[in-house]
């Protein structure tokens, strides 16, 4: 189903979750969605034939106060990419995990939980992926509050 | 009784990562990947660097294909500025991302006869990709690290003489590679050791979220090149090549194929290139949005997600590997194999660990 | 000048001691004394396995160089390379043997000794070529055919001490490894050595040679050197049929914990292996010393070359099997050929028998 059309359902089946969604050049389109409406937009997308999924980003914009989330999923047959967001705040941030629509998230969740702190209930692994093993808990290296050190 | 071996990190096989199996006498139950050995923050280091310095450091984030990252890394700056290169930059860029595939996959294809004890199919790749590699640093000055295609063009134009040893290489090659299909994909004990070993079906290679020449192996037609063209890659003709059976001799055989296809397109941009400029001035700041863009590199398919805030230095910098998103489907695979078939899995889907930990 | 107090032998002491000295070099000095240390010490002893060594390692590291297109061994010695496992040698004498923490101490240092003592072993009793009276051999036994298959057995054994003793899961893993692949590939080696008994009706290698005076045994029994040649490639573990020592891609099986003179060790019995599989192959199946011309030494040296360069060959121009495609072609494929050789040698002989 190509972006328009998905768009379309989008704003038709999601209406009460959605927070915007609009095509943004040829084959991308975005939508974004409250948390809590963010496993059925990804089982909707999944049967509009989106299901090879291409990244998972997370954003940290502290003068908003939230950690953006972004999936970004791509259809073989439309060629054509879907960015799924949703915005989490940075005190809690927690949401489901989008492991059980498409396998392929899982490792791109653990390293988002890794480097900016976002929780996913649910996923079955969540341990250090990335980073040493003696790493302190607590710092997520990704977040605007933790600086690099410069080199001498 | 389960015991779990360390298929570890000093091992002279496992290249950086360390894949810990739960083996029953032969047979390997599951695996559980240990990876982040050469993890050096690469999306953090885009925050406190200007655009343009960040070019070389995204070469770095894949050494064997570095000019097809660092296209992947420009073009999305390109995209956000809105500024495009001039059609003789975009050629360039072509050759150079397609001698670079060419050198990704003759290492792979060495390191996957390696598995087997094959070395003398490490050291024949090996041989011809020192070619190559003299072509590329007649091109950019560097062997393996080219900092060649940069925000705005290229920075050299084609050298004097470049084109005839271009066209004598590639010739060479050519019928070359013909030796290598003889000598490694019609082996018998080749076959034995990869025929039938991890079998990938299309549904789970497009679930599992594997790219490139893996996820064309089982069977997807997809390839950014002519799915999503960009540079110069829709005015030249080149074939897709897709198999069907999704098992490692599968997808060796895929990227051998492609070699082909690579030297196809080097030899028709060397023809078509106009003239004209190489480089274009480009603003100092990137203006404040976001952009998503891919390309094809030699392992799979690579996603850039750029944030842009206004200043000189990327506000958030995402790199979606395609070796990250290989992993996937190597943990996927690894149930229930013996035990001699882990190397050749492994090595199938050409992960290469760098671009794991970025 | 200071008188030192020089300690003398009384002059009785000497007169007493001069007759069994002298009985002694007597001794020591007949023939039969003599010609046994030329043979352990020149040929078929230390001084041939050394050469062989040096000219196997060459050979086979300049073949295995020109299939990859490079140049192998070039600086150390007279033509481009010869030295080189006297380089070698050198540098692996100048190493620290380590032993593993927690590793048997007494079975771990023994059983590198042991799998060179044993492939020195079975050259002691292969007849190389015909003096008068008898055969230049170490030790002569009408049955010295079967008493080289069971020193063959023996092997497996000492891969387990070596694997076990290292405390290590990957040692202990090829060790279980070699025993399951020498065990599958004894039945074919025997069944095939027993095609070639039945027709010369004798367990002696020297006998055996000595029949096939007028056709070599290769000729009736093509399909038994096909299943011997490889069985023997596979005990004496040579790629392509080598998971064993280089499993895991190349952690080196059971022993894989060796340094120094011990690893330098296992690498010398893998070459005196080769040397007694050519040995093997050639007078079972290639007519042994026989030849036209020169000195049965000669021939003999000749024929065993050319096998062993198929041996080295066959390193660079395959892939390893993996270990369950080895057991399955020992058992399922070559067991039958080995079965249907022998019963072909029983018929020739019968219808000889009956014919003439």
């Amino acid at each position: 189903m190509n972006v328009d059309k998905v768009v379309e359902e989008v704003k038709a089946r999601l209406a009460d979750v959605l927070l915007e969604a609009k095509v943004e050049r040829k084959n991308y389109a975005h939508i974004k969605v409250k948390p809590e409406g963010l496993v059925r937009a990804a089982q909707l997308l999944k049967e509009c034939g989106y299901s090879h999924p291409a990244s998972v980003t997370g954003v940290d914009y502290p003068d908003r106060g939230e950690i953006e989330v972004i999936y970004h999923v791509e259809s073989i047959e439309d060629k054509a990419i879907v960015a799924l967001r949703t915005a989490v705040s940075r005190d809690n941030p927690s949401l489901p995990t989008l492991r059980d629509v498409w396998m392929g998230v899982h490792y791109h969740e653990r390293e988002t939980w890794e480097m900016l702190g976002v929780k996913f209930e649910g996923h079955p692994e969540l341990k250090r992926f990335l980073l040493q093993e003696d790493w302190e808990e607590g710092v997520y290296p990704l977040r605007k509050e933790f600086k690099l050190k410069p080199e001498s | 009784m389960p015991v779990r071996v360390a298929w570890g990190i000093q091992h002279p096989m496992s290249g950086h990562l360390t894949l810990y199996l739960d083996v029953d006498g032969d047979v390997v139950l599951n695996t559980e990947p240990d990876v982040g050995y050469t993890h050096r923050g690469l999306e953090k280091i885009a925050e406190y660097r200007t655009y343009l310095q960040y070019v070389p450091i995204i070469e770095r984030a894949c050494d064997f294909d570095s000019s097809n990252f660092a296209l992947g890394y420009v073009r999305a700056v390109e995209a956000l500025m809105g500024v495009e290169a001039p059609e003789r930059a975009k050629y360039l860029r072509v050759i150079a991302a397609e001698l670079s595939r060419i050198m990704s996959h003759l290492y792979a294809q060495a390191l996957l006869s390696m598995t087997g004890g094959f070395e003398t199919m490490t050291v024949w790749s090996a041989n011809d990709r020192e070619l190559i590699l003299d072509l590329l640093e007649m091109l950019t000055g560097a062997r393996v690290t080219h900092t060649y295609i940069v925000p705005g063009g290229v920075r050299w134009d084609l050298p004097k003489g470049f084109k005839e040893r271009a066209f004598e290489v590639l010739n060479y090659l050519e019928r070359r590679i013909w030796d290598y299909y003889k000598m490694l994909f019609q082996n018998r004990t080749f076959q034995d050791r990869t025929m039938g070993v991890g079998v990938l079906s299309k549904k789970e290679a497009v679930e599992l979220g594997v790219t490139g020449p893996s996820l064309r192996a089982s069977g997807v037609d997809f390839d950014v090149r002519r799915d999503d063209p960009y540079e110069a890659y829709d005015k030249l003709d080149f074939d897709v090549i897709v198999e069907k059976d999704g098992d490692s001799y599968t997808r060796a055989l895929v990227r051998f194929y492609e070699i082909a296809q690579s030297i196809r397109i080097i030899k028709q941009a060397l023809k078509d290139i106009p003239e004209g400029p190489i480089r274009v001035k480009v603003p100092p700041t990137l203006p404040k949005g976001e952009v998503y863009t891919r390309v094809e590199t030699g392992r799979g398919e690579l996603g850039i997600y750029l944030v842009g805030a206004g200043t000189n230095k990327p506000y958030r910098l995402k790199i979606s590997a395609p070796s990250f998103r290989n992993l996937a489907g190597l943990v996927y695979l690894c149930r229930d194999v013996p035990m001699g078939d882990i190397p050749v899995i492994y090595y199938s889907f050409d992960i290469l660990l760098l671009d794991v930990d970025r | 000048m200071i008188k030192l107090p020089i300690p003398t032998i009384p002059k009785e002491l000497v007169r007493f001691l001069i007759p069994p000295l002298d009985q002694l070099v007597k001794g020591l000095l007949s023939p039969e004394i003599m010609e046994l240390l030329i043979k352990v010490l020149v040929f078929p002893g230390f001084a041939f396995i050394m050469l062989y060594a040096m000219i196997a390692v060459w050979g086979e590291r300049k073949l295995h160089a020109r299939v990859h297109l490079r140049i192998g061994p070039y600086h150390v010695g007279p033509i481009f390379g010869l030295f080189q496992l006297i380089a070698d040698g050198i540098k692996l004498l100048g190493k620290e043997i380590i032993t593993p923490e927690n590793a048997h101490k007494v079975l771990y240092h023994l059983a590198p000794i042991l799998i060179m003592t044993l492939s020195m072993v079975v050259l002691a009793f292969i007849p190389f070529f015909p003096v008068d009276g008898g055969y230049w051999v170490i030790y002569y036994t009408p049955y010295n055919l079967l008493v080289i298959l069971a020193l063959f057995s023996l092997r497996p054994f000492i891969m387990i001490m070596a694997g076990w003793a290292s405390n290590n899961k990957y040692c202990t893993m090829g060790a279980m490894r070699a025993a399951y692949q020498l065990l599958a590939y004894e039945v074919p080696l025997m069944l095939s050595m027993a095609s070639v008994v039945i027709l010369a009706g004798s367990f002696d290698l020297a006998k055996i040679v000595e029949s096939q005076v007028g056709m070599w045994y290769i000729a009736p029994c093509f399909l038994g050197f096909i299943v011997f040649f490889v069985a023997m490639m596979a005990e004496i573990c040579r790629r392509p049929l080598d998971i064993i020592t280089a499993e895991q891609e190349i952690v080196f099986g059971p022993w894989t914990e060796y340094t120094g003179m011990e690893y330098g060790l296992i690498m010398m019995s893998e070459y005196v292996d080769v040397a007694i599989a050519s040995f093997l192959v050639t007078m079972l199946f290639l007519g042994g010393w026989h030849g036209p011309g020169l000195h049965p030494l000669a021939w003999l040296l000749i024929k065993m070359g050319v096998v062993s360069a198929f041996f080295f060959i066959g390193r660079s121009t395959w892939p390893r099997l993996r270990i369950d495609q080895l057991l399955d072609a020992g058992w399922r494929k070559l067991v039958p050929l080995a079965l249907v050789q022998v019963f072909a040698s029983m018929l020739m002989v019968y219808l000889l028998k009956v014919v003439f």
